[in-house]
């Protein structure tokens, strides 16, 4: 990958970028990263279990689901971390009101990514320093200093016969005296890349192979516009219906492997680019313990938080698992959150530099950051 | 003839009559959203004249018929633009009767309060943008509409949070819209009872119910920073906790409750002590007058004239205003007791003001609109038109925290690529549902130089006219221009 000589923006090109997933419809994380060891797990799920000789196993206490087997190589090369019991205090156990709570991070104005992008000492940004893959604007977005909901790579293109206005722009903006002298040359530089990026035909490296799914072609998108450093510093995608309650099986199967097969495919895409990209699996809330009657389970509260790449101390599960004890649940029987998804993003955040005001991002909220890395 | 300074001095003496071609008094009418049909006059000087500048600061940028008929006024120059001054500041005089009747089309804006949660809050969202699109395009009480904006971001509230997402519609209205060329004072007790801004800064959850309740500082902070005395205001940690203090007991019923959006005062949970802010003493068992209090106190206070002076400044001159205008601007407050008008007035009639030809630089809702504004756009202010905004990161009502958008060029660098994205957009027709008529333009101007000095509000240099290409191409390059990004 050439490093390009120009900067796209003031800010130096950020190479870091932050990729979020939100697997909406609240996953089931005791489906995605059974917990192998644990008796009563089995119990309470007699039928849609991950039977102990079927898991992949990863500690000993926690495996895979078999549908997350391409995850395995980003364990074994330790950038992928698991957080157990994990999500947020919102006891609504609904989809809409969950998913807000945690995308606005609190009862708050606007999403925690936005403000990140936004209450740093480093501005300005690109403009496209955020992207919403997929035709949803995310709320986690909201209040950005730019977002946006991104279609194909035509969307950043002044298109056609644009050489010559571009040439006329450059020479406009050469004479300004001030900060416009400035953004018109960084504005420039970008579209240059642009326009490279978008008139040749992307070719994944290292062996990556992504599905023909959205979910595949979204992260594929977002890898090419990481290699092509027009300052990404921020992507969203989302993984539609884990609304598990009848024939769960029939439900997470399919999206368990696009998941894997798009995760697996842009890491090893990016190859050493990985270390410099953060990938952030989230859902709204986990699922019931017990399983219902209809080979289902209803909504709980802790779930699971997928950690990959950006030197996080992968191939473990970080933090505490409180169990499946009886004693140890919360409400009608549900997996405790000892891992406020906010815990788990703030080290993240700061990870990626740039004095990210803490408190403006997640507001009321005393942080105690979990240890990533 | 008269000079600018006699003019203004004259204030109330003289009469609008005097200015040809204004519009006086209501003319009952339905038409449509059109635009004003040619022929038009251009700006024909080299420099941005005195009937450009006032257009442009007054204004979200000149429309086809705005220099003609303003130049046309009087007689000078001068004389022209005190004329669309006064004109502007007496915005209930101007007929602006289209765009109210387009404006009423969009029912969930004039729903009383309980009404508005009966809306998805998408819909709401999404007609508030749409109306105050609509308005910054078609109205002519164009100053009014740029204080709306200024007084949005002054008391901005994102809509996002909580139960805003009804009820920033009833603050738009109630509170802004009702209040923005009137008394700082009235504005400000608006403001303070606003049920969305009780939401947005905590305040309904300020009580005191008992010894061990910490009442909540967040509104009374911005309060004293960003609402009044401003951050260097001169206020401290502990006039913050007393201010808090006051507010105690102040709420609004929630969603689950019926009367929902109210604004109530719960004595049980007021905080009834005495208290001392800023040096003045507020005896104990005043109960919910202790509100009315902490306004006199803060409304027209020396530290929040000045504040407000530095604002109004950098709005309408300079990014850094000059401290000159400023001190103008905050006695004229002060001595009028917080009318808005005479600030402005004062302000307009700075030799500051005067001379800033061209040192602001259009945040991205101010281009995108003065661009529809320029070409005689037909749009319906939607979705596609929002989806500019956000990439901008200038959409109305979705600023997360409250010191609202910034009013400074250095943060809206990063927006030129969607700038330039929108001038070849909007030149070529590809922007859903709003459509540009070049060529009709063009010829209502007298040719191409003409257009061209109209979006530019001066004469083209060569640079500025494409030699090749359509006509789309070099409306594109006009647009997309340096010289188009300032106003």
């Amino acid at each position: 990958m050439a490093i390009p000589i120009a900067a796209v923006s003031s800010n130096g090109d950020q190479r870091q970028t932050l990729i979020v997933i939100f697997l909406r419809g609240a996953a089931d994380g005791l489906t995605l990263v059974p917990p192998v060891a644990d008796d009563n797990y089995y119990r309470s799920r007699p039928r849609i279990r991950v039977a102990p000789e079927n898991a992949i196993p990863l500690d000993g206490s926690f495996g895979l689901h078999p549908l997350l087997k391409p995850l395995k190589r980003v364990w074994d090369d330790g950038h992928l971390a698991i957080v157990h019991a994990a999500g947020s205090e919102d006891d609504s156990r609904s989809h809409f009101d969950a998913q807000d709570f945690v995308e606005h991070g609190g009862v708050a104005a606007g999403g925690w990514l936005g403000r990140f992008l936004r209450f740093r000492d480093r501005t300005p940004q690109s403009p496209l320093s955020a992207v919403a893959l997929g035709r949803r604007f995310p709320e986690c977005l909201r209040g950005a200093p730019s977002v946006t909901v991104m279609q194909s790579m035509d969307d950043f293109s002044l298109g056609q016969k644009s050489d010559d206005l571009a040439a006329r722009l450059a020479r406009l903006y050469a004479t300004q005296p001030d900060l416009l002298a400035v953004a018109g040359r960084d504005t420039l530089n970008a579209l240059a890349r642009i326009e490279r990026m978008r008139t040749s035909v992307y070719r994944p490296e290292h062996g990556a192979e992504y599905g023909t799914d959205g979910f595949s072609l979204e992260l594929r998108q977002a890898a090419q516009l990481i290699k092509a450093q027009v300052g990404l510093e921020a992507a969203s995608l989302d993984l539609n219906n884990w609304d598990s309650h009848f024939t769960q099986d029939a439900i997470m199967n399919p999206l368990m492997a696009r998941l894997a097969q798009g995760l697996a495919a842009f890491y090893a895409d990016l190859g050493p680019a990985i270390a410099h990209t953060t990938v952030i699996v989230m859902t709204e809330f986990g699922r019931r313990v017990q399983e219902n009657s209809s080979f289902g389970t209803d909504h709980g509260m802790g779930s699971v938080m997928i950690l990959m790449g950006g030197g996080v101390r992968g191939g473990r599960v970080l933090g505490k698992w409180p169990g499946l004890a009886s004693n140890f649940l919360t409400g009608p029987g549900d997996s405790q959150v000892v891992h406020n998804y906010r815990n788990v993003l703030a080290p993240v955040l700061l990870r990626q530099g740039g004095g990210p005001d803490l408190p403006v991002i997640f507001p009321n909220f005393q942080l105690q950051p979990l240890d990533v890395y | 003839m008269i000079t600018r300074k006699q003019f203004l001095l004259a204030g109330a003496a003289l009469t609008l009559s005097g200015c040809a071609n204004i519009p006086l008094g209501f003319r009952p009418s339905f038409r449509k959203l059109e635009p004003d049909s040619g022929p038009f006059k251009a700006p024909d000087s080299d420099s941005v004249d005195l009937i450009s500048h006032v257009i442009g600061r007054l204004s979200f940028g000149p429309r086809a018929g705005d220099f003609g008929r303003i130049s046309g006024s009087a007689r000078t120059q001068e004389e022209s633009a005190n004329c669309y001054i006064e004109e502007q500041l007496a915005p209930e005089y101007i007929d602006d009767s289209a765009l109210d009747h387009a404006i009423r089309r969009i029912e969930s804006l004039s729903e009383p309060l309980g009404e508005l949660f009966e809306y998805k809050e998408k819909v709401l969202l999404g007609d508030m943008t749409r109306a105050t699109l609509l308005r910054a395009v078609w109205s002519k009480r164009q100053l009014y509409e740029k204080m709306v904006h200024f007084w949005t971001d002054h008391f901005n509230i994102d809509s996002s949070k909580g139960d805003c997402r009804w009820l920033k519609a009833a603050d738009d209205r109630d509170v802004i819209r009702r209040h923005t060329l009137g008394k700082f004072p009235e504005l400000l007790r608006a403001s303070a009872r606003s049920p969305a801004m009780l939401w947005y800064l905590d305040g309904r959850v300020n009580r005191k119910q008992n010894d061990a309740d910490k009442p909540n500082e967040n509104y009374a902070r911005e309060l004293l920073e960003l609402h009044t005395l401003g951050i260097r205001g001169g206020y401290t940690q502990h006039d913050v906790m007393e201010v808090a203090r006051c507010f105690t007991g102040w709420t609004v019923r929630t969603v689950s409750q019926l009367n929902k959006g109210r604004v109530e005062f719960h004595p049980e949970q007021h905080d009834n002590g005495e208290k001392t802010v800023l040096g003045q003493h507020i005896p104990g068992g005043l109960g919910e007058k202790d509100f009315d209090r902490i306004l006199e106190i803060v409304s027209l206070h020396p530290a929040t004239a000045r504040h407000l002076a530095e604002k109004l400044c950098c709005h309408f001159i300079a990014d850094e205003p000059p401290a000159s205008a400023v001190g103008e601007v905050a006695r004229t407050f002060l001595s009028n007791r917080g009318d808005i008008r005479a600030a402005l007035r004062a302000l307009f009639a700075t030799p500051d003001f005067l001379a800033a030809r061209r040192t602001k630089i259009k945040r991205p809702f101010e281009f995108v609109v003065s661009a529809l504004r320029a070409t005689q756009a037909e749009t319906d202010a939607g979705p596609a038109l929002f989806d500019y905004l956000v990439r901008m990161g200038h959409a109305p009502f979705q600023y997360p925290t409250p010191e609202g958008y910034s009013d400074r060029a250095g943060h809206w660098m990063g927006t030129l690529l969607w700038r330039w994205k929108f001038a070849t957009a909007i030149s070529r027709n590809e922007i859903p549902a709003t459509t540009v008529h070049t060529e009709r333009c063009i010829e209502d101007f007298g040719g191409a130089q003409g257009f061209a000095a109209h979006i530019l509000g001066r004469r083209p240099l060569p640079d500025e006219i494409a030699a090749s290409g359509s006509e789309a191409d070099k409306l594109s390059l006009l647009l997309a221009s340096p010289e188009f990004q300032r106003f």
